[in-house]
């Protein structure tokens, strides 16, 4: 990757980020608790917030890097940045990047009192975090790519298209699969959680806290599926994106 | 064949050979229609035409977002099919209909993209402070696009162009919905940017726009191009020159109301005249018996009304 293109990802992400939490410093609180509502309902009917907890880190890592291309597309119907800068020297991959870092900026400080609370409640160890850092980062990359990949093949939708899709999509990979509960209760179909990135996601980092216990094969395994799927996922962008519309 | 003409200085700005462009949604619609456009560097030149006439995607293509059916394009002399990257450090591009964000300020406009073209933080300040210098939004660089007025925020977008520096302006109705201040704002801009040595492709279907800033215009109906030329050329191909607009009874001055050379508009007609003699006698007739009216040389959209008229029939 040249200098360029990572220079851009900080660029479109500050022009994404920046602005937004200058004169709207109430959008990280607001997608803060988007990510904590799961929670609540966890809390009420009696289920285990060290799981919760966990899920809401990985959900809103996941469902912002899904939903940022999704939803910059339906914006650009108005705002025209995307179609502005495929005509500049931008390489789409840097746009990719940009607008899912610029909401993960924004979501920043929500993101932070969620890891803050985890630690406190022991949902995270300070031992675990770096791999948990790790990880969340694959899953981020790799929901990002998907997420990009399949706004541009939906330059033509309406807005309300694209925000329908990224509910189902959101519903998808966020909250069916085990992310705001815990795997076990999938029963003889734990290994569903393993095809997705957020659930296979959470699963490592309850590995890597000491709330799963599982053998170093199937350790193995999950980062064997979470590098794989994240490698495909930026293959297909990079090869398959339709950043120049046909 | 351009790296001898560009060493010569021959290549044109865009060029454009049998451009083709065919959607394939629901439905097949042939936006473009083997359109063969040159534009020279250093010139203002308008595709003119109605809405749904292929302006937009003719200048999508150009911008190298979008792909052609058929045909060739180049701009500067680089392919913009197989050289878009070379094709993008030289264009710069305000699509149609632009809302502007509204939590950005003109300066984050004209700053992130200058920084995104390439340009140091020190060249973008720079560049972006002398682009709203130039559209006259220094004064307003920090406020957000949602308190600015309709002709601002325009502004803003086309100062974000201006800051890139770019060789070639590509512009889509830059004016459209704006009153007759802004827009006349806009059209001072673009003109100030062509004496600076800037090449502008614009598009519009305003008549009066096309006529005052273009240095050459052609005009695009059902994706075909139809005419070529400066905005004098233009008018020449209509064999009429003159035109009157009488108010009241045309037969009273002896003219058929059924004349294939006039045109009623309520109780106004427009009759149009190769003879100028002529047109002032109609109208001192029409004075005489108390009808209101007057003569004016044909404006190119008369001559716009014929073309596109007589290409629909």
């Amino acid at each position: 990757m040249n200098s360029k293109i990572v220079k851009d990802i900080l660029i479109v992400a500050m022009m994404k980020s920046v602005p937004d939490l200058k004169r709207q410093p109430l959008l990280p609180i607001i997608l803060g608790l988007v990510g904590a509502l799961p929670l609540f309902f966890i809390i009420v009917f009696g289920g285990q917030i060290i799981y919760g907890l966990i899920g809401a880190i990985v959900g809103s890592v996941g469902f912002i890097g899904l939903m940022a291309a999704i939803q910059d597309m339906a914006g650009d119907r108005y705002l025209k940045i995307r179609e502005m800068l495929v005509a500049m020297p931008v390489h789409p991959l840097s746009y990719a990047m940009g607008i899912s870092l610029g909401s993960l900026i924004v979501s920043s400080p929500g993101l932070l009192i969620f890891v803050a609370l985890a630690l406190w409640f022991g949902a995270l160890t300070v031992s675990s975090l770096l791999w948990s850092i790790i990880i969340l980062i694959l899953c981020w990359g790799t929901l990002s790519s998907l997420g990009f990949l399949i706004s541009t093949y939906l330059q033509r939708a309406t807005p309300n298209t694209l925000s329908n899709l990224a509910s189902l999509l959101g519903l998808a990979l966020v909250f069916l699969p085990p992310v705001y509960y815990p795997e076990e209760m999938l029963g003889n179909f734990t290994w569903a959680a393993l095809l997705f990135p957020t659930s296979n996601a959470v699963g490592l980092i309850r590995i890597y806290s000491g709330f799963l216990g599982v053998s170093v094969t199937m350790i193995f395994l999950r980062w064997l599926i979470l590098l794989a799927t994240m490698t495909a996922c930026g293959v297909a962008t990079l090869t398959k994106a339709r950043w120049r519309e046909s | 064949m351009f790296g001898c003409k560009r060493r010569l200085g021959l290549i044109e700005a865009v060029e454009s050979v049998n451009l083709s462009k065919v959607y394939r949604d629901k439905e097949t619609v042939e936006a473009l229609k083997d359109v063969t456009i040159s534009i020279r560097k250093g010139e203002l030149f308008t595709l003119l035409g109605p809405n749904g006439a292929g302006k937009t995607t003719f200048l999508r293509i150009i911008s190298t977002q979008l792909l052609p059916t058929k045909g060739e394009a180049y701009v500067l002399g680089y392919d913009v099919l197989t050289q878009p990257n070379e094709v993008r450090k030289h264009i710069a591009v305000v699509p149609q209909d632009v809302a502007t964000y509204g939590n950005f300020t003109p300066w984050d406009y004209s700053y992130y993209f200058a920084v995104l073209r390439g340009m140091s933080g020190k060249e973008a300040k720079e560049s972006a402070e002398k682009a709203l210098k130039a559209v006259e939004l220094w004064n307003l660089r920090n406020r957000t696009c949602e308190t600015l007025s309709g002709g601002e925020k325009k502004r803003a977008i086309i100062a974000l162009a201006l800051a890139s520096n770019a060789d070639i302006f590509m512009l889509d109705e830059p004016t459209s919905g704006l009153d007759a201040v802004a827009r006349r704002s806009v059209w001072a801009i673009l003109r100030e940017m062509v004496e600076q040595g800037k090449t502008i492709l614009l598009t519009t279907h305003i008549m009066e726009e096309a006529e005052i800033v273009s240095d050459r215009l052609a005009i695009i109906n059902n994706g075909k191009m139809i005419a070529e030329g400066t905005p004098e050329q233009i008018k020449h191909l209509a064999k009429e020159k003159f035109r009157v607009i009488v108010e009241g009874n045309l037969s009273s001055l002896g003219i058929a109301e059924d004349n294939d050379r006039a045109t009623r508009f309520g109780s106004k007609w427009i009759i149009y005249l190769e003879d100028e003699e002529e047109a002032i006698k109609i109208v001192r007739t029409a004075l005489k018996k108390g009808l209101k009216a007057e003569t004016a040389p044909i404006t190119l959209e008369d001559v716009f009304v014929k073309v596109v008229g007589g290409e629909a029939e």
